[in-house]
């Protein structure tokens, strides 16, 4: 797969604090790569980098083969950012706003009204064109700081936790609507600190806390990362420790604990495990109400390796 | 062209501001400008002056009375000390004139009689002492040199009522002229509050720290961008200075086509420049929306005020005026102060205000450099 981004050894620091410590990475053509990591990891940092609006100390970042600079406008054509802000005009309604900012890259007056009919259309908001920003949701306001970002039909973009505070519903909208940016042939850069989104939408993902990379691949590379392959809990009232050293004894049980009515073991690895504890619960007449199953999420990655919840 | 449409688009929401500051100066500048032509049509008035005479009423003292009677009202009121001296405090009369006895006489001989003034602080006993003394003086004058009473009366008389002619000998309607400055005067603040709050206002949207970010990441050159906002501001002013120009035609009339139009309007222009870059180094330190009001009130109206565009500057402490001079509407309000008491254009008459002119462009030279080292300043800490 060809490259499109190639970031090498970039470090940015402030004063003493090194918000990106010695980054490298690569992003391929056509591939949704999440940068996933809790608030202060470098993510954003990082976004502000790659676009040239921050210097960074040192390393070096490639787009397309050429040097990102703040005069590389060529370069910048094919880029499209949607920031974690909304960044658009009050002043101005749904269909000149994207207008406008479509307008900073399409000159061509035709181009510009049919890119700016479509990603209304990609984004939802066909009902919403002579409305200000002040009269949409929060979720509209979102997806039109979306089609504002990626109106120019961009071959990159740069999305920066677009989902924050956005209802179920409008969040749903938005991440179908980057599928079919992706679909349509572009490469997205996706930060986010939710690792739904990211396994929803990333094909591959790479984890960020202290500026530093933690662990990066597809997720189910990650997952596997973690030391615990199955979790499975059990509504059960009654449970006495004999019980529960012999679950112990089961295999693969890794670890058992029992609090306020829950039976929570953790497998190494193995199948079947959901199937065996059945056979013991019934064997030993022990009643339960609910059991069920869960595979590790990237959460628990985080968590073995920074002992911290990733939206800590 | 995006971003000169965005401009005037954002204008559009915001011309509600623009067409209330308009109506302010077209209803306050025309209610001023009538207020200008009342006032320069007078009715002649006589001041109050007693006449306590301890002379005979003949001679010298007689044409003296007769010519205080002539040219004053002479109230009626008892001639004893204590009634005298409560029509001073009352204001009854504004001027007591005590003629000594033996005056007539005295005066022919040179002996130089001394006459006692008893008189109020107001304007009354001011117009009367130019008239009591206006008398004396021509009296005077002639007094060492005739010996003859009758003749030395005569020729004060003679004297006293000689008309001065006058020959108008400037066509322009001076009225009109003082109409004219009066409306540009009062412009100033409403070309200040217009660019003001306009400006700031389109720059605090511009310069907003997200929509800077995507304008900073297109590919649209940023330098580019940011000279088409500021032709748009100047475009902008140049259509309000130019509005208000064709505003001032239909309130004044042809006085606008006259050399004193002409110079009202550079003045004008300079001045609207001058706002122009004001309001750009305000918009570089101001970014909250919220607080553009209040600056366009303490910029515009304060300095309308301390610099005499409503009220005139001969009225204003002398502490006003000393801080006025630190601000650009001073020398534009002077200018058209200037313009109108001018009665012929010639270097002389002009050289003042070309250097209130040169002041103007200084402050706008210096606006501009300090607009450059705010945005340097930000772009540095950004």
């Amino acid at each position: 797969m060809k490259k499109v981004i190639e970031v090498k050894n970039l470090t940015k620091e402030y004063k003493k604090l090194k918000a990106v410590d010695d980054l490298s990475f690569d992003v391929y053509k056509g591939e949704i790569l999440g940068l996933l990591g809790p608030n202060g990891s470098g993510k954003s940092t990082t976004i502000n980098c790659l676009l040239s609006l921050l210097n960074f100390s040192n390393g070096s970042i490639k787009i397309f083969d050429c040097d990102m600079k703040p005069d590389a406008y060529d370069l910048k054509r094919k880029i499209g950012v949607v920031f974690q802000d909304v960044s658009v005009f009050n002043e101005l309604n749904v269909i000149d706003n994207i207008d406008y900012f479509c307008g900073l890259y399409i000159k061509d007056k035709i181009t510009r009204k049919k890119y700016v009919d479509e990603a209304i259309e990609l984004v939802g908001l066909t009902d919403f064109k002579k409305f200000y920003p002040k009269q949409l949701s929060g979720g509209l306001l979102r997806r039109l700081n979306i089609a504002c970002g990626i109106a120019h039909k961009p071959e990159i973009i740069f999305l920066d936790e677009p989902t924050v505070a956005v209802d179920p519903q409008s969040r749903n909208n938005i991440l179908d609507g980057i599928k079919k940016l992706r679909d349509n042939g572009a490469t997205i850069l996706y930060t986010t600190h939710y690792m739904e989104e990211v396994e929803i939408l990333c094909d591959r993902v790479i984890i960020l806390d202290k500026g530093k990379i933690l662990a990066s691949g597809t997720t189910d590379e990650l997952k596997k990362m973690a030391s615990t392959s199955e979790k499975v809990s059990v509504e059960v009232n009654d449970l006495d420790n004999k019980k529960i050293d012999k679950i112990k004894t089961l295999k693969n049980v890794d670890e058992v604990t029992y609090k306020d009515g829950i039976l929570l073991i953790n497998y190494k690895k193995g199948k079947n495990n959901l199937v065996d504890i059945i056979e013991f619960l019934k064997q030993e007449n022990i009643n339960y109400n609910k059991i069920y199953s869960e595979r590790p999420t990237l959460n628990d990655v985080f968590l073995e390796l920074t002992g911290k919840e990733l939206r800590d | 062209m995006t971003v000169f449409k965005t401009f005037f688009k954002i204008l559009n929401k915001n011309k509600f501001i623009v067409i209330l500051y308009t109506v302010i100066l077209l209803v306050f500048g025309g209610f001023n400008m009538q207020t200008s032509e009342r006032s320069l049509s007078f009715k002649p008035s006589k001041p109050n002056i007693t006449i306590v005479n301890n002379d005979e009423d003949e001679g010298i003292t007689k044409s003296f009375i007769n010519y205080i009677k002539d040219n004053s009202d002479i109230p009626d009121i008892k001639l004893d000390n204590e009634s005298l001296d409560d029509a001073l405090f009352y204001e009854d009369t504004s001027y007591i004139v005590f003629i000594p006895k033996n005056y007539h006489t005295d005066f022919i001989n040179g002996k130089n009689p001394f006459i006692t003034i008893k008189k109020s602080n107001n304007y009354n006993a001011f117009y009367a002492d130019m008239i009591v003394k206006r008398y004396l003086s021509i009296a005077n004058s002639y007094v060492g040199s005739i010996n003859n009473e009758d003749e030395l009366i005569k020729l004060i008389d003679d004297t006293i009522d000689t008309d001065v002619k006058i020959e108008i000998t400037s066509k322009i309607d001076s009225t009109n002229i003082d109409k004219a400055s009066f409306y540009f005067n009062f412009e100033s603040y409403s070309i200040l509050a217009c660019l003001i709050y306009v400006i700031c206002l389109i720059l605090s949207i511009f310069n907003n720290q997200n929509i800077h970010k995507r304008t900073i990441i297109s590919s649209t050159n940023y330098k580019k961008n940011n000279r088409i906002l500021l032709l748009s501001n100047l475009l902008y002013a140049f259509i309000l200075w130019l509005f208000y120009l064709i505003a001032s035609i239909v309130l004044l009339g042809n006085i606008i086509f006259t050399t004193y139009g002409v110079v009202f309007s550079i003045n004008s222009l300079l001045f609207t420049i001058c706002a122009t870059s004001i309001a750009f180094f305000i918009g570089s330190i101001v970014t909250n929306k919220n607080a553009i009001s209040g600056i366009v009130n303490v910029v515009a109206l304060g300095s309308s005020f301390l610099c005499g565009a409503f009220v005139p500057t001969e009225y204003l402490p002398d502490s006003v005026i000393s801080i006025a001079h630190i601000l650009p509407t001073y020398y534009y309000v002077n200018t058209n102060d200037r313009i109108k008491d001018i009665e012929v254009f010639n270097m002389d008459n002009l050289k003042p205000i070309i250097i209130n002119m040169i002041i103007i462009i200084i402050f706008i030279i210096v606006f501009i450099i300090f607009t450059n080292l705010m945005s340097k300043i930000k772009r540095k800490i950004g």
